[in-house]
């Protein structure tokens, strides 16, 4: 007998989770730990935070935090760059460095029964790297043809600019996290040195652990390695005039290209700022997820993309608003049209529908996010770095069904602004200024991708 | 390692379609895997890159289902989604709370039986202009992204179904009608050429009873069967340079070699992982750190269900010489043709290997993925332990002999370089 199919089958009772502990405390030195023990399977994943990142980045010294996460696992302790990565992959380890806007961030992921003998190279790497000439200029010179690598690369090029653009020219958050060419040039090995022994200090870094280990041996191991660093600095965190700029469209040439790379936005306000769930609700609605307003209309009914969306992104002292999206070269003012007119849109509200759906998503999805060792690390970190409230994740799902479609809307009249938007194109210009009509679209200006950072 | 033993049951409903549960009630979520043995291996010459069309159209909506809902259900109710192409197959998945996988049953079961109640000729315009853009996105405007096309139309031969790419030629695309979308479903979406995985929180019986009911009564098709290909080596060296919108030069030696799970495939790889895995890799320790002539260098083992090739890509400083990097390529070759690689070579490569496994399990997604890669290339869907039992066999002269009886053949020289007028 054929089955009725024609409705969406009821869902089955509710779900039960239920969150991760997470526990904080201090070494002997008072560097923080916050801890959480996952036993599922054997392993063990540490991160290592640092408020050392870009934006620390001297003025023309643009490039010094990256050249020190790229020196700094080229030989620590009593061993060379080359016996240190062999270590590590014996243990079968993953080791990484990397740097952000705020931070430099040192990863392991290991196997239980490797943990201790991993932790040792990963806490040398932290507390005795070598940061030698030899490594250093090697590390500089990849990273002077990195940046010549990435200037083909489309999409690199419109984010770092749209970056560039918001931020104007005089806050550290105007740079890429890369650097600059000129700067690169002219850092020094000592400087390196220097930026480590002023960046790096218990007081200036946490620690964040997810793993198969308990309490008390991770606090033991932990003491025994970093318990007794010492080292007294104080960090100045670079002062943030922010400021919105008028409206303009900004367009980069790459000829030939067969697409346009379109960033659009301007600055919101900060992560931990009142509307945060506000702007959550209504950035699904309009272009967080796939059957979002701006997905559906350029994608699902325009054709004239792979995919669009739009988030507010968090730095730790600014925050932004952006829509993203490539389209074929052809269709650049098209999309533009419809980007602007659902950005207008999106201002005057959205609907009780749309608001249920959002709040729906959110919240049944909450779990989904504490699935893995990456996850939890990941969503410890947000609420250090953010400064979030202790009970934020237990009062996630409250906070969110509590948000009003008027609170929705006026967050959405108050947060995006028309008269402020940001564009930048990454395209063939010939072909993108043959579309554009400057009454209707107003300033255009025409730069190259390499007289952008001249300061 | 115990935890690489999944448990898992396995059955066939009356239509063919088969199903493995694995149950794990550790977090409240459950993940719906289905595999249709088909991709773009399955494909004509002229309908290039049909498969992936087609599963962007699987999110067009079916009968019961219209068009955005399958995205908007999933999400409403707090799961993800999403599906890829390959050569070999075609795989759909979601993952919601463990509440809605009735939901997503329905849903899987709409597209597999009634899929063609609602195509027409908007959605198929509408998604044919997408996979366009996916293409000049991903392809087309990328820096390097059309090796990969010129490498295996040059390396396989023209009738092997690995020849052509997965996301298909420009000229084909634009080509599709509703008649190329319907017959493709009609050869080769049939629930005896899928398998479900059912993987997370859930009630047994409970669960056997909603399969039975929601893909139960879908009719079986008759499948056309799948190419017939046999391994075929290159008659010459085929050497090509392609100018690109990029900065630095790169070269790419390519050549062919074995199917995945063959006796060689898994020393091939860890091949892959002694050139290029990390510092100490041969190729990575030579080029990048003491000569300083690459910026990078990658090897890899592609291996499918007909046929694989070995790959080396390295990109040039700049100034620096593609021959000379590729003089010491084949160099390294010579000496690893002639010197078994050192046993602690060996021996990172497999300790890495073996940690991945675990870390991939962290997933409850890729797990239930790997639970149909098995069933589908070694028709055992545990298969974890013995999928890293290969690697942990292999010894210091099966990479001697890989190296000899894959390396030392043709192999397609592939060079990209920048746009001569370039203006930027």
């Amino acid at each position: 007998m054929a089955i009725n199919r024609s409705k969406r089958p009821q869902s089955s009772g509710d779900v039960n989770f239920k969150l991760p502990v997470i526990l904080d405390f201090e070494l002997n030195n008072r560097l923080n730990i916050y801890y959480c023990e996952k036993n599922d399977l054997p392993i063990v994943r540490i991160n290592f935070l640092v408020n050392s990142g870009s934006k620390f980045d001297p003025v023309k010294f643009k490039g010094l935090s990256t050249l020190l996460t790229m020196t700094i696992d080229e030989g620590a302790g009593s061993l060379n760059a080359f016996q240190l990565s062999d270590e590590f992959e014996i243990l079968g380890a993953n080791f990484s460095v990397s740097s952000d806007p705020d931070i430099s961030i040192i990863t392991l992921q290991v196997l239980t029964e490797n943990f201790i003998e991993a932790l040792k190279l990963f806490s040398s790497v932290i507390l005795k790297p070598h940061l030698n000439d030899d490594n250093f200029n090697l590390e500089k010179r990849k990273l002077l043809v990195r940046l010549e690598q990435v200037k083909a690369e489309p999409d690199y090029i419109a984010d770092i600019s749209y970056e560039h653009f918001l931020f104007g020219n005089q806050t550290a958050y105007s740079f890429p996290v890369l650097g600059l060419e000129q700067d690169i040039k002219n850092i020094q090995h000592q400087d390196v040195r220097h930026f480590y022994k002023e960046k790096f200090s218990p007081s200036n870094s946490s620690i964040v652990v997810v793993g198969n280990i308990d309490r008390d041996t991770i606090q033991q191991a932990l003491n025994e390695v970093f318990g007794n660093w010492k080292n007294d600095s104080s960090t100045r965190i670079p002062e943030f005039n922010l400021q919105k700029f008028p409206k303009n469209i900004y367009i980069i040439n790459k000829e030939d290209a067969v697409q346009t790379e379109i960033r659009i936005g301007h600055l919101t306000s900060k992560r931990n700022d009142k509307d945060f769930f506000q702007k959550q609700i209504m950035n699904l609605v309009f272009g967080g997820q796939f059957s979002s307003r701006l997905n559906l209309n350029l994608r699902e009914k325009n054709g004239y993309t792979y995919g669009i969306h739009s988030s507010f992104s968090y730095f730790k002292e600014a925050g932004y608003f952006s829509v993203s999206t490539s389209v074929d070269s052809e269709n650049t003012t098209n999309a533009l049209k419809e980007i602007f007119s659902e950005i207008t849109k999106i201002r005057e509200g959205i609907t009780e529908d749309e608001l249920r759906f959002a709040q729906s998503s959110l919240t049944k999805k909450f779990p989904l996010n504490f699935e893995t060792y990456r996850q939890i690390s990941l969503n410890i970190r947000n609420k250090i770095f953010h400064s979030l409230p202790d009970d934020y994740y237990e009062s996630y799902v409250d906070n969110i069904n509590s948000i009003s479609r008027d609170d929705v809307n006026k967050t959405a009249g108050d947060s995006i602004q028309p008269d402020a938007l940001i564009t930048v194109l990454v395209g063939d210009s010939k072909k993108i200024l043959k579309q554009l009509v400057r009454e209707e679209f107003g300033e255009v200006t025409s730069i190259g991708y390499d007289d952008i950072f001249i300061h | 390692m115990d935890v690489l033993n999944i448990p898992y049951e396995k059955y066939k409903l009356a239509n063919g379609l088969e199903t493995i549960l694995f149950k794990n009630n550790s977090l409240p979520f459950i993940v719906i895997n289905i595999w249709y043995k088909t991709g773009s291996a399955n494909e004509v010459k002229g309908k290039t890159g049909l498969a992936h069309l087609f599963e962007h159209m699987m999110f067009q909506g079916s009968k019961n289902v219209a068009k955005e809902m399958h995205f908007r259900y999933i999400q409403e109710s707090g799961g993800t989604l999403n599906a890829s192409t390959s050569f070999d197959r075609t795989n759909y998945f979601e993952k919601l709370p463990s509440n809605d996988l009735e939901l997503a049953l329905w849903l899987e079961s709409d597209r597999m039986g009634f899929f063609i109640d609602a195509l027409n000729q908007e959605k198929l315009d509408n998604q044919k202009s997408v996979v366009l853009n996916e293409r000049l996105e991903r392809y087309d405007n990328q820096p390097y992204g059309l090796a990969w096309e010129k490498i295996i139309s040059t390396l396989y031969p023209p009738d092997h179904p690995y020849s052509w790419s997965t996301i298909g030629f420009y000229r084909d695309i634009e080509s599709y009608t509703l008649d190329d979308v319907s017959s493709f479903f009609q050869q080769y979406y049939s629930p005896s050429n899928a398998s479900i995985v059912i993987a997370g929180n859930f009630d047994t019986a409970k669960t056997k009873s909603l399969i039975e009911k929601y893909f139960g009564e879908l009719e079986s098709k008759k499948i056309t069967s799948s190419p017939e290909v046999s391994t075929s080596f290159l008659k010459t060296i085929k050497e090509m340079t392609l100018e690109d919108k990029v900065n630095l030069e790169r070269i790419y030696i390519s050549w062919i070699t074995e199917k995945a799970y063959s006796d060689d495939d898994a020393s091939l790889e860890i091949l892959s992982d002694v050139l290029s895995g990390s510092k100490n890799a041969r190729l990575t320790k030579k080029l990048v750190y003491e000569l300083e002539l690459a910026q990078d260098v990658n090897a890899m083992q592609f291996s499918g269900k007909y046929g694989g090739h070995f790959m080396i890509a390295a990109t040039a400083k700049p100034g620096k010489s593609l021959d000379t990097i590729k003089e010491i390529i084949f160099k390294e070759i010579s000496i690893l043709a002639e010197e078994q690689i050192a046993s602690r070579e060996l021996q990172r490569s497999k300790n890495v290997i073996k940690s991945n496994f675990v870390y991939s399990l962290q997933n409850i997604d890729t797990v239930a993925d790997m639970l149909n890669h098995y069933n589908f290339y070694l028709h055992e869907p545990n298969s974890f332990t013995f999928d890293l039992n290969r690697y942990t066999k292999v010894n210091e002269d099966d990479i001697r002999k890989s190296v000899i009886k894959y390396l030392q053949n043709n192999f397609v020289d592939l060079r990209i370089v920048p746009v001569k007028n370039n203006g930027n």
